[in-house]
């Protein structure tokens, strides 16, 4: 009798032990795609910065905003695209924390589960030899 | 070389049947989405190609040259060409750059030189990856074999 409750209870922690473990799954798979969002946008500000490098300083630099192109100084939009690009690289980095952070439990919630997997395993071992 | 690929199939002739599978899906995948990398960077570059084609199909127009203005995708305005010295060029994040017509062509031509080194990288990339995917597929062939001789 003892053993049928723990049986339900361990079954029950499993259950949600694996809620967890999935959404823990979801929301690493949500960090990757911002993390894919962000490494583009990088990359293009990047590109921008290097064609700005490039220009001598009497270049017209516009800047698209809505429809309307809007004549922009080139210091201006150098300093706004650096900024711009710090910003990312700050953003990735914080990511990469949350994302390893989010591993570490993923892999401990993992390891929990298979423990009480095998604690289900055996106590229902126990039961059918007695 | 050699010694790299004979060192994979021997990790690969270690592994159950069910692991071989895993492994042969995963390449599978990688190797359809650099695909897709490479059909993209190629499109990109014939796009760059036909605006470098269209820039220098403009210089050769004197100016004051009777031309045709879209307004819309299908309202066009009789118009004559400007100045065809100055070109506007798109580098990105909503900013534009005013160039000179030779500097547009350099533009052009830095990026498709740009896009097509980036092509050969993924090129040795993929052809990697597809290699170890038929390694993967070889072997889990042959042991399934193996496990099958009645048939």
């Amino acid at each position: 009798m003892g053993t049928s409750t723990a049986l339900r209870d361990l079954q029950r922690d499993l259950e949600n032990k694996a809620n967890d473990l999935s959404k823990l799954q979801k929301d690493i798979a949500k960090n990757h795609q911002v993390r894919k969002k962000y490494t583009i946008q990088l990359g293009e500000n990047e590109l921008v910065l290097k064609e700005l490098d490039l220009l001598s300083e009497d270049a017209n630099v516009y800047k698209m905003i809505g429809p309307v192109l809007v004549k922009q100084d080139l210091a201006e939009a150098n300093a706004n695209v650096r900024k711009r690009i710090d910003y990312i690289s700050a953003e990735l980095k914080r990511l990469d924390a949350t994302l390893q952070d989010l591993e570490e439990k993923q892999n401990s919630k993992r390891d929990m589960i298979l423990k009480l997997q095998q604690r289900i395993q055996s106590l229902q071992a126990g039961k059918a030899k007695a | 070389m050699a010694a790299a690929k004979g060192g994979v199939a021997m990790e690969l002739e270690k592994m159950s049947v069910e692991q071989l599978k895993a492994i042969k899906e995963q390449t599978d995948l990688e190797v359809n989405l650099l695909q897709d990398s490479l059909n993209n960077i190629r499109s990109a570059t014939s796009r760059l190609e036909s605006a470098s084609s269209a820039l220098h199909d403009l210089s050769l127009r004197p100016q004051g040259h009777p031309m045709l203005v879209p307004l819309t995708a299908s309202l066009y305005v009789p118009g004559a060409l400007d100045d065809s010295d100055k070109v506007l060029v798109d580098v990105g994040t909503g900013y534009f750059i005013e160039k000179t017509m030779a500097e547009g062509k350099d533009y052009c031509e830095r990026k498709i030189n740009l896009l097509k080194s980036n092509f050969d990288q993924l090129i040795e990339v993929a052809s990697k990856k597809k290699c170890i995917a038929d390694e993967a597929g070889a072997i889990l062939q042959a042991k399934l074999k193996q496990l099958s001789p009645t048939s």
